[in-house]
């Protein structure tokens, strides 16, 4: 069955590149957000079992973001992106409870799947 | 001779015939043992305080207690009159003995500034004054006075007959009310002793303690009399009252002597310490020491600035002229304000000290104030560098984010469309077209985006070729019509060229956001060793100097380059952004 993802970045044409791109290869995108606090509302409301959540937000910072979806007991599975590189961030992605991390300009259907796991 | 000096010498005729005519009626009183004693005693005390009040009056015309002491003295021989033998003559005289103590205690309440501005205080001296002329008419009325111990003395000339009874109740409840009245005055004087400072005590003191102990032997006069003592105590709290009276003009001149000499040495020490550099004592320890006052500042003027400041160079205020606390007096140096000494207010009651001393300090104040001035300098340049640093570390921030936000958003979204288009070139070539199309656009919007940046990072244009090519560029791109008027036909040196150009590059974004303008205009030209750049506007004015960091870090650019920027924004009437940068 096609994981349902929920997309969160301020920036709208990287949400609507990441759209096509994602469910071109099978992914079915059931919403997206704009900033943490309506990330937070939209798992809440649409529970995916994905979340695509950009590092940097207008409001909340996306690793404080990823720290509070992951801290629910069922909660979905937490892929950090950014325009900047991965190793920016240091430690900071495996420590918020993200399962992993993918450059905006690598994102593929193919590389949400390898972090996902069989 | 001066009005006020004929006057003086007035008084002082008329206090010379007033001591007179008392040590007359004395002298040939039938009802006064020791005449000769007494009637010296009283010409003595009477003299001593009109001639010491005189003095002060004449010293200080504006101040009030010279008067009040002087009043002392004229209401002390009034007294006199007692020892007349004429009966209404010798009521009189008791009626109005007791005055000169009311107008003693006024004196003390109003020492040492001769004002008297509490409610409180002057509702107390009332009282004390009515009490005064009232005390003696149970006396006067009701007693018998040869019982009362005064053997031979005439009759009163308003007796109503002898009324024992009521006479012992009246004359123990004035002496009551008295004792209330005194220690009430008592209990003032003290305070405001508690809530002096110590130059206001040095100045208080003589004066105020000789008082102080009078009304206490009085407080105790009073109530040996309410309760019948035994009469070697009565005569005893007399004698001592006497002297404690006595002394207190003598204790005024000897205040004044010891501020004289007090001032002579301290200024001669001051000189003598300052010209001794190694001692390490700083010169706000010598002033405060020679004056003092160890509350004392030491403030300096900085002409060029227009402002004030402490050792530090940090602006300093000075006290306003109603402060009720603290004072200032001006420094000077050849004609030149070079600071100011911020003292007790008391010590204006001896300006000549506080003038020697001012005078004494000025070459010192001088050479303090040329180092306040540089650390004056130090710290405002260290708050500009700080402001750069700032501005430059925000301005890194700035760009990150536009690189971010912008262009590199731009690219993310283009790569990803590049990757679909791929996808799709076999399957569905029209849609890849499409695409491709779309991710054509997106990178020319990209590309426009870097060229923004990089100009404002520094314009290629500027370095390549030139002020008035780059001042161009930025008219034509402004959405206000701008007239370039004026540039330099020369190059100027590269940091000037920038620094004006960012001037009119601000200058325009601020008439675009903010003035509401039909039109702007720009000029630079080279002026007395400096290039001025003007942009002006015929918007609606009233621009903020403070408003936003732009203007404020392109002050602290240019004052990096020793240059100014005055902003002149009346409301209504436009806005002329002027710098001037030296060449």
């Amino acid at each position: 069955m096609a994981h349902r993802i929920l997309i969160v970045d301020d920036h709208p044409s990287f949400r609507a590149s990441a759209r096509v791109v994602l469910e071109s290869e099978g992914f079915d995108v059931v919403g997206e957000a704009v900033d943490g606090a309506s990330a937070l509302h939209e798992c809440c409301r649409l529970r995916p079992e994905v979340v695509l959540l950009d590092v940097q937000l207008p409001d909340i910072d996306g690793f404080n973001v990823c720290e509070r979806i992951t801290a629910y007991a069922e909660h979905p599975t937490v892929i950090m992106t950014s325009s900047r590189d991965g190793s920016d961030f240091g430690p900071l992605i495996t420590t918020s409870g993200a399962c992993g991390f993918v450059p905006k300009a690598e994102l593929s259907g193919e590389r949400v799947q390898e972090l996902l796991g069989p | 001779m001066s009005g006020l000096r004929r006057a003086l010498a007035l008084v002082a005729i008329e206090a010379i015939v007033v001591g007179l005519v008392a040590l007359a009626i004395v002298l040939s009183s039938d009802h006064v043992d020791a005449r000769g004693a007494n009637a010296a005693i009283g010409l003595f005390l009477g003299w001593s305080f009109v001639g010491t009040g005189l003095y002060a009056w004449w010293r200080r015309p504006d101040n009030r207690f010279g008067v009040l002491m002087t009043a002392v003295g004229f209401a002390f021989f009034l007294g006199s009159l007692t020892a007349a033998d004429a009966s209404w003559l010798f009521t009189i005289g008791v009626l109005l003995s007791n005055l000169y103590l009311a107008v003693f205690a006024h004196m003390l309440l109003a020492y040492p500034d001769g004002r008297i501005d509490s409610p409180r205080v002057r509702k107390v001296l009332a009282a004390g004054y009515g009490l005064a002329i009232v005390g003696p008419l149970p006396t006067l009325m009701l007693a018998d006075l040869q019982d009362e111990g005064c053997t031979n003395c005439p009759d009163s000339a308003i007796s109503l007959g002898d009324h024992g009874v009521l006479y012992t109740i009246l004359d123990v409840l004035t002496s009551a009310v008295a004792v209330v009245i005194v220690g009430y005055i008592l209990y003032m004087l003290v305070q405001r002793w508690q809530a002096a400072s110590q130059p206001q005590r040095r100045a208080m003191a003589p004066v105020t303690w000789s008082g102080i102990c009078l009304l206490v032997v009085l407080v105790g006069q009073l109530t040996t009399m309410a309760v019948n003592g035994p009469d070697a105590l009565e005569n005893a709290t007399s004698l001592l009252g006497l002297i404690f009276f006595a002394l207190t003009p003598y204790g005024f001149l000897f205040g004044l002597l010891r501020s004289r000499v007090v001032q002579a040495s301290a200024v001669s020490e001051l000189l003598r310490r300052m010209g001794d550099a190694s001692d390490g004592t700083t010169l706000r320890e010598l002033l405060s020491k020679a004056l003092g006052d160890r509350s004392l500042q030491v403030v300096y003027w900085l002409e060029e600035a227009r402002k004030w400041v402490d050792a530090s160079g940090r602006p300093a205020s000075l006290p306003a002229e109603d402060d009720p606390a603290r004072a200032w007096t001006a420094v000077e140096r050849d004609g030149r304000r070079v600071g100011a000494i911020v003292h007790d207010r008391t010590l204006c009651e001896d300006e000549e000290l506080i003038r020697s001393v001012a005078a004494a300090a000025g070459l010192s104040i001088e050479n303090e104030r040329l180092q306040a001035q540089l650390r004056a300098r130090v710290e405002e340049l260290r708050r500009s560098r700080a402001r750069i640093v700032e501005a430059g570390t925000a301005e890194r921030r700035r760009l990150e984010r536009n690189l971010h936000d912008g262009a590199q958003q731009r690219l993310v979204a283009l790569s990803l469309t590049l990757r679909l288009a791929q996808g799709r070139l076999r399957k569905d070539p029209d849609g890849a077209e499409n695409l491709l199309g779309g991710a054509q656009d997106e990178l020319g919007r990209a590309l426009e985006e870097l060229r923004e940046l990089a100009r404002g990072i520094h314009p290629a244009v500027l370095s390549d070729r030139g002020l008035k090519a780059a001042l161009e560029a930025l008219a034509g791109r402004s959405p206000v019509p701008v007239e370039l008027e004026r540039t330099p036909p020369e190059r100027l040196p590269a940091p000037v060229e920038a620094a004006a150009y960012f001037v009119v590059a601000e200058a325009l974004t601020n008439v675009v956001k903010y003035a509401n303008a039909s039109q702007a205009r720009i000029s630079v030209t080279r002026s007395n060793g400096h290039a001025v750049v003007e942009v002006a506007d015929d918007g609606v004015g009233g621009a903020d100097p403070g408003r936003g960091s732009g203007l404020r870090g392109l002050a602290d650019r240019i004052s990096a380059l020793d240059g100014t920027m005055v902003l002149t924004s009346p409301e209504g009437a436009g806005t002329l952004l002027r710098a001037e940068i030296p060449v």
